[in-house]
């Protein structure tokens, strides 16, 4: 019974192409939150804004891998709104990153359109989005 | 940290890769011959960390002694986290995660490498 109720809805997102997918954004959660989690303990006061960012980014990535990941309804839409989230951040971070240089002297993964992190951070959300419409 | 230690680990980690991505070339699950080599790679990276952490409380030098350890355990633990979320899927895909965690070892060790170096950022 509870077989049939879990094939009649959408595909989960979180398998085939959605085991890499989940897997990459797991990394980009892991490498935020580690990263922000020990800049706001040693050095906090040396870049709030850009270290709140991260922590704040870290966030979302990890809402978009676990709601990716359990693929209910619920979760859709949950991971819908984290990856609209990113990539609104991704733009508004990237693009002031380049406007105002100077603004952002402290790296954060948005920085620069994701430029450290192979340009990943600005591929994800589109990829993610495709992928939650792809599976609907 | 920079010594022959670390490319071995780098080798390996890409030798591993390579193998992984025949497998998923070739639409093969990974055995167990995979799965005992990469234990070896994961017994070098568990050597790793003792050894960074030795070679850190045993140096003077200024670096990101947090982000340092931080590194050297995300090095060790990417490859079973892979494992394990790839088992559940049995396609080609599964195979490509546990690919893309041997690949993204050797960047995990010139991370941890640039830390011990470079001066904070």
């Amino acid at each position: 019974m509870s077989d049939t109720v879990d094939r009649s809805g959408p595909a989960p997102t979180g398998q085939g192409f959605g085991r890499i997918l989940v897997a990459v954004y797991g990394l980009f959660a892991l490498a935020a939150t580690a990263r922000s989690g020990v800049q706001i303990a040693t050095k906090l006061s040396e870049a709030p804004l850009a270290y709140l960012l991260s922590a704040f980014a870290g966030i979302v990535y990890i809402v978009a891998t676990v709601s990716l990941a359990r693929g209910d309804v619920s979760s859709r839409r949950l991971a819908t709104m984290a990856i609209s989230v990113e990539l609104v951040g991704v733009l508004v971070v990237g693009g002031a990153s380049r406007l105002f240089p100077d603004s952002f002297p402290h790296a954060t993964v948005w920085t620069g359109f994701g430029s450290g992190y192979g340009f990943v951070p600005l591929v994800l959300p589109f990829v993610g989005l495709w992928w939650l419409r792809h599976t609907r | 940290m920079t010594g022959s230690y670390a490319t071995a680990i780098t080798v390996i980690a890409l030798l591993l890769a390579v193998w992984t991505l025949v497998l998923v070339a070739m639409n093969r699950s990974p055995g167990l011959s995979l799965l005992a080599a990469g234990s070896v790679l994961e017994a070098l990276l568990v050597g790793f960390l003792i050894g960074g952490i030795v070679q850190m409380v045993g140096s003077d030098h200024h670096f990101a002694r947090a982000e340092f350890v931080g590194y050297l355990l995300a090095c060790l633990a990417i490859p079973p986290m892979a494992v394990v979320w790839a088992r559940e899927e049995k396609s080609r895909s599964g195979t490509l995660v546990i690919a893309l965690a041997f690949l993204l070892t050797p960047v995990m060790v010139l991370r941890v490498q640039q830390v011990w170096a470079g001066p904070l950022v």
